[in-house]
């Protein structure tokens, strides 16, 4: 199978407001396939963000390639379809919905493209029901909860029907019930919809339901592997300023305290591996 | 408090007025200003206000409301009376040192102040009967055949609609902003005019700096789902006109027609 997003030997570098060069990315290669749920982590400043942007033509390698369902981002002329491919969430909810109607702004993306009237509504509505927010079609966005703007924003991608989305922390300004809603949503759309999810995330809980994990430090990759291999490496995970789950950590201290201990990353892993009889 | 404010004076409804096409109602409203122009006769001015009775019975709007909009610009209104009794020439009514009252100055003043309620009331019943984004998207459509001259159609009707999307959230984050200054002991309610305008500036700074940070974000989100100005971008309600507004039309250029006989056609 063909990857969806291939980059190869991408470095980007850009000039600060002291006329400074920075290197943001420096020679990261990565192959990600179609249904893969990819979540990236690292510290602030570690270039996740930087990379993710990469993924729809945002920022172009300033070397190297970015290759996203075989077109070069760098090429003008793939701009628009590798931003149909590639839809991308932001962190702020508030920031990313652009009509006063929540079912306007939905259609936003497919106005955009120009897809003919007749045929904006159904695919709205489809992606209204994908996220269930249906009821709210009516709705001004400033009186929706930050939960629901962001399942909003998601809809208005989702309309445009990508193969694969790249959520930018998009948790990191919820409450923990729509924090729980989004989570469910971006598994929801990769189990069902078989949508390539990118997720960056601080947040260990939700980068453990990846299928893979790729850890970012001072804009390379530092660790990459199923989220076990990833953070069954409790040392090597703190020196990167990052904490594991919590279970991971304890099972971790047993391990040194000399008993033997499966990889472990939930609670309910722990629990059965402490208490086997249960 | 502050994110309770309603935006434009739109009044819910169903009627007919308020299901009319924006365009018909805002070329409408046009119409209907130059007719008040038109109007030279006691019965045309009769029959202006009587459309306008009739449109707002049909609005179902409650009668009070629509007074209330001539509210802000009564003293124009009584300046433009005064003014015409006392300066115009003709025969004169009454006579006190320099004050002088002529006959054609009452006339005057009465026309001319009645012109401006005319134009205010019909301008208020269409924002009262369309809502702001309704309305965006009618002034885009009447807009779109000058973009060969240079009019930035889309783009105003852009501006208009984030403006709308945003306003409340600005708000809300100026509200947010008063907060945080009052809880570090800034004072927004004491002192002069001079003194108050200052205080504001703790509240104009940070609100500044964070809308152009969601500016920033906006584009970047907007540029994320395929935008690229109005080229080539289609739209989910295509505005269509339809039976209701050809009968607006009908009765608009009827009006009309009887305007122009009763100013000119009518043997003097």
């Amino acid at each position: 199978m063909e990857p969806i997003i291939e980059a190869r030997h991408l470095s980007h570098t850009y000039v600060d407001g002291q006329n400074q060069e920075m290197t943001a990315l420096k020679d990261i290669n990565l192959s990600i396939m179609p249904g893969e749920f990819i979540a990236i982590i690292g510290t602030n400043g570690s270039g996740k963000s930087t990379l993710a942007r990469h993924f729809n033509a945002l920022l172009t390698p300033t070397e190297g390639k970015c290759l996203v369902g075989g077109l070069d981002t760098s090429v003008e002329a793939n701009l628009w379809p590798v931003r149909q491919t590639v839809g991308m969430v932001f962190q702020n909810p508030d920031n990313q919905i652009v009509a006063a109607i929540v079912e306007e702004d939905v259609a936003f993306g497919l106005e955009n493209i120009g897809v003919p009237g007749p045929e904006i509504r159904p695919r709205v509505e489809a992606a209204l029901e994908t996220v269930g927010m249906t009821a709210y079609a009516k709705h001004a966005p400033h009186r929706l909860s930050g939960g629901q703007k962001q399942r909003i924003a998601i809809a208005g991608v989702l309309a445009l029907e990508p193969k694969c989305i790249v959520f930018d922390e998009p948790t990191a300004m919820l409450d923990p019930k729509g924090r729980k809603d989004i989570v469910e949503t971006v598994l929801k759309l990769n189990k069902e919809k078989q949508i390539t999810i990118i997720y960056i995330t601080h947040k260990m809980e939700e980068a453990i339901l990846a299928d893979r994990i790729i850890a970012m430090n001072q804009g390379h990759i530092e660790m990459e592997g199923t989220p076990k291999e990833v953070f069954t490496q409790v040392d090597r995970i703190r020196k990167l300023g990052l904490e594991c789950p919590l279970a991971a950590e304890v099972a971790n201290a047993l391990q040194k305290g000399g008993h033997k201990l499966p990889p472990i990353l939930t609670h309910e892993e722990l629990c059965q591996a402490l208490c086997p009889s249960k | 408090m502050l994110t309770e404010i309603t935006l434009g004076q739109y009044y819910p409804g169903e009627s007919v007025v308020h299901h009319l096409d924006p365009r018909t109602k805002i070329l409408g409203v046009l119409f209907y200003m130059v007719m008040v122009f038109l109007a030279n006769s006691p019965l045309s001015y009769g029959l202006l206000i009587a459309f306008l009775i009739a449109a707002t019975a049909l609005a179902k709007l409650p009668p009070g409301l629509l007074l209330k909009s001539i509210k802000p610009l009564w003293i124009i209104i009584l300046l433009t009376l005064v003014l015409h009794f006392f300066t115009d020439p003709g025969e004169v009514l009454w006579h006190w040192k320099v004050f002088t009252i002529t006959k054609e100055g009452i006339i005057m003043g009465i026309k001319m102040s009645l012109r401006l309620v005319l134009l205010l009331l019909v301008s208020s019943l269409m924002t009262f009967t369309t809502s702001p984004i309704v309305l965006t998207d009618g002034i885009e459509s009447l807009l779109r055949p000058f973009k060969r001259v240079g009019v930035p159609a889309h783009e105003l009707a852009m501006m208009m609609t984030i403006a709308l999307r945003f306003i409340p959230t600005l708000l809300e984050e100026t509200d947010r902003i008063m907060k945080a200054q009052m809880s570090r002991g800034a004072d927004f309610s004491s002192g002069n005019i001079v003194q108050r305008a200052k205080n504001l500036l703790p509240i104009l700074i940070p609100l500044f700096i964070s809308s152009f940070r969601r500016a920033d974000e906006l584009a970047l989100a907007m540029e994320a789902r395929c935008y690229h100005g109005g080229e080539g971008r289609t739209r989910m309600h295509e505005l269509v006109y339809q039976k209701r507004d050809g009968a607006a039309a009908f009765i608009l250029v009827l009006l009309f027609a009887v305007l122009v006989f009763l100013r000119w056609g009518m043997p003097a």
